[in-house]
């Protein structure tokens, strides 16, 4: 927790609470001289789950790479509890999930799980290793498959294991980029499903980068809506939507008018351009 | 659930594709035969000497009338074959790892080794013989720069391709350069590794024939070109025969160790 002191009306100092765990200030990124991210100010709460959705192209798995700092932002900063993200990422405090769940292939599962953990621990035995792999298996519904090699593995079984290899090191925040992006639309309700019970269970802040309309109304508290050329932040929406929610959400009234009212939000942040 | 494992199709697909191969031989198999009887048959009916053209009879006469001297000849070409192979793999991978964990090394290195492989090495042949005699020194130094470039651009090819995202997974953690060459791209590699090695293990077979013909007082290259000075042509056919038996010999040892180091490989768990 950080508090900061800004000066109101009269020169009367007021401390303000943060208690935000992800904090991204003014970042922008150019890549190849196109500006991809414009002036991005993002903050993310402990505990919580938030979404971020655009069109195609409008960075938005560029901004997790931000956060995750695997990409410098030419301007702006990013803190994760107060600390730059690549030491973040070495204290440990950084899972990443992408869409392709990049298992080695000649690994079993519980080595898979444990793969990230091994390197970032040296002092942790083989055994050690193997016990926090199949407790993190058995976190993601996977526990009797550990000894399976991932061409065992169906796609939404082999994402799992992704997510049981990020969840191994206890980060703070778990950075997902369109994790379920390559599975068909019955996986992919279930796992994320299952990613709010890990979520409720685990208490990990989690970002989550989707292009899914009801993935992002499904299962974050707080969706942000990016708009292309540039990329920048357009509108920012609280799901109220009380938890644990399941699949019988999707039938809420206020889930369809999320639903209806995200798309209104998606249709104008597709007109490039500074209409914010 | 779409979240099932698809294990259970392994084992029928095992024994189908086994079928399939052999279904797939028998065409193959065929034409062998026919071709062998024709060529007799027209041997005879045209008369053709057996200096320019033995018939497959001859041939085989040739292989049991002279079968201890060309034993003994295998024995000699596959022990160079043997030898030759295994350091060109050791070299073929050192040189690749260097590439890849040096990077100012490897830009030196890497067009070097592309631009040597432009250089015909079956010239070099009488350079070796010079360099370290008749023995097996000269034949070891042939199929070593015959055959360790597939490897080494195999296994690098290999190791490049590692995905990104892994590589940056590994970087977010803190993994050194040692530790992703050697937990990442080098098992990552060993699939094309294989690839390259059946391909040195054919070249090797020709880095040790053209070795014995630059230069030899034994081995199955020696007995082709000794013979032929002889016009002994069924027993140049004969120990050709043998030079391919090894050849294949190789090529599916290399293969079997294929499926021992890697069974894990795409091509084996794609259908």
């Amino acid at each position: 927790m950080r508090i900061e002191t800004i000066r109101a009306a009269g020169d009367r100092p007021v401390h303000i609470r943060h208690d935000d765990l992800i904090s991204a200030k003014g970042v922008s990124v150019v890549i190849a001289r196109q500006l991809i991210l414009s002036d991005i100010d993002l903050s993310v709460p402990k505990g919580s789950f938030v979404s971020l959705i655009g069109p195609s192209g409008c960075g938005k798995s560029t901004l997790l790479k931000v956060l995750a700092g695997l990409v410098q932002p030419t301007q702006g900063s990013v803190s994760i509890a107060g600390l730059a993200p690549v030491e973040a990422a070495r204290k440990r405090m950084i899972g990443l999930v992408f869409q392709d769940a990049n298992l080695l292939p000649w690994k079993n599962a519980v080595d898979n799980a444990s793969l990230l953990l091994g390197i970032a621990d040296k002092s942790l035995s083989r055994s050690d290793l193997r016990a926090r792999g199949q407790e993190m298996l058995e976190l993601v519904g996977l526990g009797d498959s550990a000894h399976k090699r991932p061409n065992e593995l169906s796609g939404g079984m082999r994402q799992r294991v992704a997510i049981a290899r990020a969840l191994a090191l206890d980060p703070a925040v778990l950075l997902m980029d369109e994790p379920f992006g390559a599975l068909d639309a019955i996986t992919r309700d279930s796992m994320g499903q299952s990613l709010l019970e890990i979520w409720l269970r685990t208490g990990k802040t989690i970002v989550l980068v989707t292009h899914s309309i009801d993935e992002a109304i499904h299962l974050s508290r707080h969706v942000h809506v990016l708009g292309i050329k540039p990329g920048r932040i357009t509108e920012s929406l609280d799901i109220a939507l009380p938890y644990p929610r399941d699949l019988s959400v999707t039938e809420d009234p206020e889930f369809v008018r999320l639903v209806v009212q995200l798309r209104t939000m998606l249709r104008s942040s597709h007109q490039p351009g500074g209409a914010s | 659930m779409s979240d099932q494992p698809i294990t259970d199709l392994s084992e029928p697909r095992l024994a189908s594709s086994w079928s399939a191969a052999t279904g797939s031989w028998l065409p193959a198999v065929i034409l062998l035969l026919v071709t062998i009887v024709l060529w007799e048959a027209a041997v005879r009916i045209f008369a053709i000497s057996a200096f320019i053209i033995p018939a497959p009879s001859e041939i085989a006469k040739s292989l049991v009338a002279q079968w201890g001297t060309l034993m003994q000849a295998t024995l000699v070409t596959a022990g160079e074959i043997l030898f030759g192979f295994l350091v060109s793999v050791v070299v073929g991978i050192a040189i690749a790892l260097v590439i890849v964990r040096f990077d100012w090394l490897g830009r030196a290195l890497y067009p070097l080794v592309v631009l040597f492989q432009n250089v015909p090495k079956v010239a070099l042949a009488p350079i070796f013989i010079l360099w370290f005699g008749y023995g097996l020194a000269p034949k070891i130094g042939l199929i070593l720069v015959i055959a360790f470039f597939p490897v080494t651009l195999s296994m690098l090819a290999g190791m490049q391709s590692v995905d990104r995202s892994l590589l940056a997974l590994m970087n977010s953690v803190g993994a050194s350069p040692t530790q992703i060459l050697f937990r990442i791209r080098v098992p990552h590699s060993l699939p094309n590794l294989m690839a390259g090695t059946k391909i040195a293990a054919t070249l090797s077979v020709i880095g040790a024939i053209v070795g014995e013909f630059a230069g030899a007082s034994d081995g199955l290259g020696y007995v082709i070109q000794f013979a032929s000075t002889q016009l002994d042509t069924a027993l140049v056919f004969a120990a050709l025969l043998l030079v391919s038996v090894l050849g294949i010999t190789f090529y599916y040892a290399a293969e079997i160790l294929e499926r021992i180091v890697v069974p894990w490989a795409p091509k084996f768990s794609q259908s």
